[in-house]
């Protein structure tokens, strides 16, 4: 019965497992306790209509944290990562088309079907994305502690502006001038093919409600390009066997490190004695005690769900209420009966094989948030979608195929009233008939339909207000100030309750870097 | 060139920061001469009759920030100059309330109470922490931004004292002033209030002369130039000078002309005389030409670099940099010649509350609707407008029972679709006219004249590049050392002897007079 555990992580979430295997490793006894009955939180496959899985949380991945690869050995532990080549594949309803691949001259041969003068200055916007991703990079360990006044933190801090200066003068300030700007400034300084800004653009406002036309997308657009090969933009990774497969390596490599994981365990408390953490209710009413608790669940939870806010400073609950959660987006999963056929580009063929995006212009995207920000889904949403199936045929039976559509603009709060069941079919329908336009054949296609709004991905998942990144990604709420100002550095005031979720340093994404950073810190303190 | 030089400074343009960095210089008993090319001195600062008996700020209307070093350096008081408080902000609701805040503290509480008690309770905690914020900001108005790439000691002391100065607040302020540098307006008021016009009448400051909207990120920063005049108890923040604006620029003329430096107007500078790689002085467009050892510019950038510099002497990379700076146009200006006083319909009559500013911002949805106009090149069909009626306060500024009215409206895009034309002023001086009519039914036939100013107007009569009335956006990345573009924000350009003293250097727009002084007192140091 109650066993006594060096720690205990809320939550089997991506940056969970990563956490809660560091510090196995380092040692220490390790309980993972995951609400649902599989582990992965929103990185997991489920098969939703007999014989097709879907990937229902992230449909892809940008990149993991490389010490976290090769620390863990995912690979020998069944990870396997396929690039999608070509990365995207942008159609348009007047007949042109982008194509970005991974092989940098066969994008600037795409581009150059748009706009001559853009193919030419591809290279040079590739370069700058690359010192600028580069420096984001080296920031993306445990922030410091900019207020601190002791010796080591001073000393990070330095260190920091070293690295910015190495940059060199004239890189340092372009860096330091692009990183508040807007996407739309960002692309506009650059390019004119309305068609690829509104395409990369949209990497710049994924999980925010805000347009391109904010101050903060073009970060958002960098912060997703951490890692990524100079010239191969928006190039995103799938996993075979679907993101749960990176769940299942993760579970194998805890597993092998010693780490106890029990699913249908769902913590209802963290349970505190004079303002220590000593261990865990689940909803049965089981207590588990443990030494320190490690909270995977985003902020809002973790201090106003799980633990009793009476029992928290008033300055910092109010921090936490005051964190912009805001989901904008929904999911719709189509199993089809055969392949869409796009109007600009007929057939089947490798454009079907990539992130299939419809970001016509900037201007689209923005439109399609002024619908949001006054409380209304987009009439006409940027979507963005992939059919895994063709690259990896054990996801739906022979001959059919799985497809997943990110949307956006999908506010959890509306104006009028809340998402029901009506209005989810609203936005399938929406979401369909959008997506028809440019590939007609679509709707007889669809043989089934999963919609699930924001207000469903907090039920399934637990992100508060369905935000897909623990907490709005906007430049108020990054670095030292993320997840409050004060405490980013996955300590909380309770003594010996860490976070290890995306709604810490360096956020959202599935990059397991903010679970890796997290056992870190917890470790030192362990000494 | 140095011995046939009539003149130590040749000061282009008679804008009231050419007139203190003017007034500065021969105070230090530099020979200093300023070229206007209108009829009178100001720039945007000037009163103007523009229908007999009825004069005008034709644009800058109100004075807030002013520095009170250069009020005492230049004596300006003695000069002629008296400012009046404007003492109350005055918002009518559709509903037929309104919001009014004022001077008297006790007054405003009761009114805020009516609107919600929460609200006035966090009204005085919200003016505590802006006061704060505002006099740790205050520290870097009056100082020039250090180049934080340069490893020169004087540029590093100057990072050292800024780190030791921001580092140094308490973490409360700290942590807000890096909110308010990234939030929006809309959603910093979010957490404090939720009083819908007072959230709108108070982010208004933060989109004024900006094409952003109060929900974009980079807002709420302006936010602290509310409270900034306050904190030198000299006069409130927001004031009237008696004559209107013009006289704050003729009591800066008046201060220069006894110091002994030259204003001459009707001089319309066409081009600046470069030698040897130095400017040198000035062609007029009448031929004359104007020697001195050193050029000051008070007129944007884009004007100084795009048309009076020959583009050889500068570097290409400055050239580009000049380019990228934003300076769009987002306001117009209504001035109307009254027959009678407007009749409020939530306040009806003559009263009190025409003496202070009417505020046209029932709600952030009002705001945000009305940038969404602009954003897409439309002109706001209800825009948000501040209006003053200086002949309340003034009663010399129109006859005798007579009255003029200053509305500063906002947006009104400089790229207008279709381009601006007698026949969109028109329009737009229409729309401003009939969104004022709601809340004032008796204005249309009060109205006896009509001046209508468009960002066109602003550009061609008041030379303000694409009628942006900072010459220059002030977002997060043209700010600072970025203000107009790295490494010359401080005050030189890449021309040797050419000085810039305009808005478009830090800390930018407004009539602080801050450039001036500070581009006055550096051309002092390289002397």
């Amino acid at each position: 019965m109650n066993d006594h555990y060096d720690a205990i992580v809320i939550g089997a979430g991506h940056n969970g497992l990563v956490t809660a295997t560091y510090l196995a490793k380092a040692g220490l006894r390790v309980l993972v306790l995951e609400r649902r009955e599989m582990v992965g939180g929103a990185a997991v496959t489920e098969e939703i209509f007999p014989g097709f899985k879907f990937d229902t949380g992230a449909h892809c991945i940008n990149r993991l944290h490389p010490t976290v690869v090769s620390d863990l050995q995912l690979a020998k532990h069944g990870l396997e990562l396929l690039p999608l080549d070509p990365a995207v594949f942008s159609p348009t309803l007047d007949g042109d088309h982008l194509l970005l691949w991974r092989t940098p001259e066969l994008t600037v041969d795409s581009i150059g079907q748009l706009s001559e003068t853009d193919a030419k200055r591809w290279n040079g916007f590739a370069a700058l994305v690359a010192k600028a991703t580069g420096l984001l990079e080296s920031i993306y360990s445990a922030p410091p502690d900019v207020l601190s006044k002791k010796k080591k933190d001073v000393w990070e801090l330095l260190k920091m502006a070293g690295r910015l200066r190495r940059l060199g003068k004239r890189d340092m300030t372009e860096v330091l001038r692009v990183l508040p700007m807007t996407a739309v400034e960002l692309l506009d300084e650059w390019f004119e093919s309305d068609l690829l800004k509104g395409t990369l653009g949209a990497v710049g406002i994924t999980g925010i409600l805000q347009g391109p036309m904010a101050a903060g997308t073009a970060f958002l657009f960098l912060h997703h390009h951490v890692g990524a090969k100079q010239g191969v933009l928006r190039a995103p990774l799938r996993v075979r066997g679907g993101t749960g497969g990176l769940a299942r390596a993760l579970e194998s490599v805890a597993r092998s490190a010693g780490v106890e994981i029990r699913t249908n365990a769902w913590v209802e408390r963290i349970v505190t004695e004079a303002g220590v953490a000593t261990g865990v209710t689940l909803v049965d009413g089981e207590e588990i005690a443990g030494r320190r608790i490690i909270s995977n669940a985003d902020p809002s939870r973790t201090f106003c769900g799980l633990l009793d806010p009476f029992n928290l400073d008033p300055d910092f609950v109010r921090r936490v209420r005051n964190i912009k959660f805001k989901g904008v987006c929904a999911r719709v999963n189509l199993a089809l009966g055969e392949l869409p056929d796009f109007a600009c580009v007929p057939g089947d063929g490798p454009h079907l094989r990539g992130v299939i995006s419809i970001s016509p212009s900037l201007k689209y995207l923005e439109r399609a948030f002024d619908d949001a920000k006054y409380g209304e889904p987009s009439r006409e949403p940027y979507l963005e979608a992939v059919i895994p199936s063709l690259t990896d045929p054990s996801l739906a039976p022979d001959g059919k195929h799985v497809m997943s559509i990110l949307v956006q603009y999908a506010p959890y709060h509306l104006k009028d009233g809340v998402w029901d069941d009506a209005k989810r079919d609203a936005l399938g329908d929406r979401v369909v008939a959008t997506l028809a336009a440019y590939a007609p054949n679509i709707e007889s296609a669809i043989l089934h339909r999963q919609v699930l709004t924001p207000l469903d991905l907090e039920a399934v998942f637990g992100l508060t207000e369905g935000n897909i990144y623990h907490g709005e990604m906007t430049l108020d709420q990054l670095f030292f100030m993320r997840p409050v100002p004060g405490w980013a550095r996955y300590r909380s005031p309770v003594e010996g309750l860490y976070l290890c979720g995306a709604g810490t340093h360096p956020g959202g994404g599935v990059t397991g870097a903010p679970g890796y950073n997290s056992a870190q810190e917890i470790l030192k303190d362990s000494k | 060139m140095g011995k046939n030089a009539r003149y130590d400074a040749v000061i282009i343009g008679g804008g009231h920061n050419g007139l203190i960095t003017a007034a500065y210089l021969a105070r230090a008993g530099k020979r200093a001469v300023v070229l206007e090319r209108r009829h009178l001195v100001g720039g945007s600062a000037v009163t103007e009759e523009i229908f007999p008996g009825f004069k005008f700020s034709a644009l800058s209307y109100v004075v807030s920030l002013l520095r009170p070093d250069i009020i005492r350096d230049l004596e300006l008081a003695r000069h002629g100059l008296e400012l009046l408080p404007l003492e109350s902000t005055l918002t009518p609701l559709p509903n037929g309330d309104y919001l009014m805040r004022g001077a008297d503290h006790d007054e405003t509480r009761r009114e805020l109470y009516r609107h919600s008690p929460k609200d006035a309770e966090a009204y005085d905690d919200f003016g505590k922490l802006m006061y704060h914020l505002a006099f740790a900001m205050k520290h870097i108005l009056d100082v020039v931004p250090p180049n934080p790439t340069s490893l020169r000691p004087r540029d590093l002391l100057g990072l050292l004292d800024f780190g030791k100065h921001f580092l140094g607040l308490p973490p409360e302020q700290f942590y807000a002033l890096c909110k308010l540098m990234t939030m929006s307006a809309a959603d910093f008021l979010d957490e404090w209030f939720e009083t819908e016009p007072l959230k709108a009448t108070m982010s208004a400051s933060g989109i004024i002369g900006t094409f952003l909207g109060v929900r974009s990120p980079g807002t709420a920063y302006v936010l602290l130039h509310h409270y900034m005049g306050e904190i030198d108890g000299v006069f409130r923040a927001w004031g009237f000078a008696k004559g209107g604006t013009g006289a704050v620029s003729e009591s800066i003329a008046s201060a220069a002309r006894e110091l002994g430096a030259e204003i001459r107007t009707e001089a319309s500078v066409e081009q600046v005389i470069v030698k040897n790689g130095k400017a040198v002085g000035v062609a007029l467009e009448s031929g004359e030409e104007i020697y001195g050892r050193v050029v000051v510019t008070g007129v944007d950038p884009k004007v100084t670099f795009q048309k009076l510099v020959e583009p050889q002497h500068l570097p290409s990379d400055f050239l580009d940099a000049i380019r990228r700076f934003k300076i769009r146009g987002s306001s117009g200006k209504v001035n109307l010649a009254l027959g009678e006083l407007p009749n409020l319909t939530c306040l009806p009559g003559s009263g009190p509350h025409l003496r202070g500013a009417i505020s046209m911002s029932p709600s952030l949805e009002y705001m945000e609707r009305a940038y969404d106009d602009a954003k897409y090149g439309n002109f706001s069909r209800q825009p948000y407008m501040d209006i003053i009626i200086p002949s309340m306060i003034d009663p010399g500024m129109a006859p005798p029972g007579k009255h003029v009215m200053s509305i500063f409206v906002q947006w009104a895009p400089f790229e207008l679709n279709g381009g601006w034309n007698d026949d969109q002023r028109e329009a737009f001086g229409d729309a401003v006219v009939d969104t004022l009519s709601q809340v004032a039914p008796n204005l249309k036939n009060a109205i006896i004249h009509r001046h209508v100013v468009t960002p066109w107007d602003m550009q061609e009569t008041y030379g303000l590049t694409e009628g942006n009335i900072f010459h220059g956006e002030l977002s997060l990345h043209q700010l600072f050392f970025m203000r107009p573009a790295h490494p010359w924000a401080n005050y030189r350009t890449p021309l040797k002897n050419l000085y810039q003293c305009g808005s478009s250097t830090h800390p930018g727009g407004g009539i602080t007079g801050a450039s001036g002084r500070l581009a006055a007192l550096e051309i002092l140091k390289d002397w």
